[in-house]
């Protein structure tokens, strides 16, 4: 599966990913702690100028991840100078957009095996607590090897349907779909089983 | 039941709710387009039960967090969960637990009737209120306003809880030992 | 030896699930490398694999496998057992080919380092080394049976069971996976409806309602079985409804 991660290498890639995730925090935080209008212009050309650093197809690219924003500036703006507030608009709408900018900033820097490993090393403490961390570590592996194999055979229950229908796949469709879904998560659940599964993790 | 049944029945699932999102032409009666996201959701809920459904959205809206570009429109990333919208996505996991919650209380009904009043409390009453909750607070404006703003969805989401209701009911008619929430 | 442990020995294994008889009475036991179970469509000869296989518990009788009581001992049952099923996506967990590899390496209790050896030494066995950060979804249905393959063959158990797994390759994918099966070590159970893909196997078991109909060498047990086939193949064969 294609995650987000940005093919254009920049020098954030090679960064820690929790170093990289804490910053995040700390830079969100800091944006909505901070009601100044300079502040937040400030704020807005610096995530600019972030994102500009490793040239023009990763600008542009970063770009288009934030631009379905743009119906809820509009509205911000025009809600907030239609009551008279102009300034504390700009400030909300500026704010959305670093955030936003930021958070997709991380994500396109990171690679997915980075963050299971942030994630993996957060969820450890719980583990004292019954948490069965290598039962989410395979369930995530299997969404992942599992999402285009439903959307294929989705697709597949759609044409067969329309092979013998003179009207587009409707909802009902859904109803065999399930059913795979269904057959499919107990076949793998005996194919877990066939290679140790879970038992053997009481005496690991 | 096995855990290995737990596991791979909660993957496959979070799976399908990323797949109904990969799905955009679901064409309703009166032709409106929709988004198969949410029914997603419900279905966890009326089929696979609070706990079971409840982990399935959960990891769904744990890997779109880590990365996984596995909401409708291929978004994914750390910015849907800022984004003015985010209160849906964090709603469904919540939305999931109290569809599978009711959907376990009302045993008694017929599973269309259960599974329709449990989706329309979880998949829209529940999502709406996180769904409208963040709105407000992502454009500093007043819950009343806010829910101004997407009460044109609501419909589309009733119709999908009756979806939702329909096809849980048909696929336990199909197969009644694999609707986990009605054992 | 005074008791001699054989490779397969089941003794009058007995499956029921809600009230039906699923399999009854099933004993043999046999040292044989090469051993066909051969049966119709819902004669049981999937379920027999499965509880061979320690997957499916019988509800009476004793099933070991290389000394091994494989429903009970599910660790011990790594090293003596694996199965290959029809479809690969159904057994394929990973995303990726090492990944698939490194799971049952690691559910056998192998060390970190350990496991990356086991799997990159099995696929530069295949000559497939490239393959090891390939996405399964790009992989054809055939190649992904031999990622299957190749994943049970790391663990080396001492018998695998092949539930039909040529069904739906073409005949130059299937002649390849049945080269890499010859070159193994380990004992084959091969499931199958196809006598003539087992001509030349040891030991063959007819299975039909659950039971074994005959047993013996591959090829005379393959021959009967062929010969009743295809006289019920001359008749309607469609009108009877299961169960």
């Amino acid at each position: 599966m294609i995650s987000l991660t940005s093919p254009v290498k920049t020098r954030a890639h090679g960064w820690s990913a929790g170093g990289k995730l804490a910053a995040l925090c700390l830079a969100s935080v800091v944006l909505f702690a901070a009601p100044y209008l300079w502040f937040q212009v400030i704020a807005a050309l610096s995530v600019l100028i972030l994102y500009a650093l490793p040239g023009g197809i990763f600008l542009r690219y970063g770009l288009r991840r934030i631009w379905p924003l743009w119906p809820f500036v509009v509205l911000v703006l025009i809600w907030h100078v239609a009551t008279g507030v102009t300034e504390a608009g700009v400030v909300i709408a500026l704010r959305m957009l670093s955030a936003v900018a930021l958070a997709n900033l991380v994500t396109m820097t990171t690679k997915l095996d980075a963050m299971m490993a942030v994630v993996h090393r957060l969820l450890g403490p719980f583990s004292r607590f019954g948490l069965n961390i290598r039962a989410i570590e395979l369930a995530a592996a299997m969404v992942i090897r599992f999402t285009p194999i439903l959307s294929q055979k989705g697709a597949a229950l759609a044409l067969a349907w329309r092979a013998r229908s003179r009207r587009r796949a409707s909802w009902r469709v859904i109803v065999p779909f399930m059913v795979l879904a269904l057959d499919d998560a107990d076949h793998v659940a005996e194919a877990l089983r066939a290679r140790g599964g879970f038992e053997l993790d009481k005496d690991l | 039941m096995t855990m290995e049944r737990n596991v791979t029945q909660i993957a496959l699932f979070t799976a399908l709710i990323a797949a109904l999102g990969l799905i955009p032409q679901l064409t309703l009666a009166f032709g409106v387009p929709i988004t198969a996201q949410s029914l997603g959701v419900m279905l966890c809920g009326t089929v696979l039960g609070a706990r079971r459904g409840a982990l399935a959205v959960l990891l769904f809206v744990g890997l779109v967090a880590i990365g996984l570009p596995l909401l409708s429109g291929g978004r994914g990333g750390l910015g849907q969960f800022v984004v003015p919208t985010s209160g849906f996505l964090i709603g469904f996991p919540v939305a999931a637990f109290v569809t599978g919650y009711a959907m376990e209380r009302l045993g008694k009904f017929a599973v269309v009737w259960a599974a329709g009043i449990a989706a329309i409390l979880g998949g829209v009453v529940v999502l709406y209120v996180f769904g409208i909750a963040g709105l407000a607070i992502a454009l500093d404006r007043p819950v009343g306003q806010a829910a101004l703003l997407v009460t044109a969805f609501i419909p589309g989401d009733i119709i999908k809880a009756v979806l939702a209701a329909l096809i849980t009911a048909a696929l336990y008619r199909a197969r009644p030992n694999s609707v986990p929430s009605r054992r | 030896m005074a008791n001699p442990v054989k490779l397969l020995a089941l003794d009058a294994v007995g499956l029921r699930i809600d009230g039906r008889d699923i399999l009854r009475g099933i004993s043999f036991a046999t040292d044989a490398r090469r051993i066909a179970v051969l049966g119709r469509n819902g004669s049981g000869k999937t379920t027999l694999a499965r509880v061979i296989a320690g997957l499916q518990t019988p509800s009476e009788g004793a099933v070991q496998v290389a000394g091994v009581d494989v429903t009970r001992d599910r660790r011990g049952a790594l090293g003596a057992v694996g199965i290959l099923f029809q479809n690969p996506d159904h057994q394929i967990i990973f995303p990726t080919v090492g990944e698939e590899l490194a799971f049952g390496l690691k559910q056998m209790g192998l060390s970190k380092r350990a496991v990356v050896e086991r799997v990159s030494e099995t696929l530069s066995r295949f000559g497939k080394a490239a393959w090891h950060d390939a996405a399964i979804h790009q992989l054809s249905q055939g190649q992904r049976q031999l990622v299957c393959l190749m994943a049970i063959l790391a663990m080396a158990p001492e018998v695998i069971i092949l539930d039909e797994p040529f069904a739906g390759l073409d005949i130059p994918t299937a002649m390849h996976l049945t080269r890499v099966l010859d070159s193994t070590d380990a004992a084959l159970v091969h499931i199958t409806h196809d006598p003539r893909t087992v001509l030349d196997y040891d030991h063959a078991l007819w299975i039909e309602g659950g039971a074994i109909e005959v047993q013996g060498p591959a090829a005379q047990v393959g021959k009967t079985f062929e010969d009743a086939m295809r006289q019920l193949g001359a008749r309607d064969d469609l009108t009877d409804l299961a169960g």
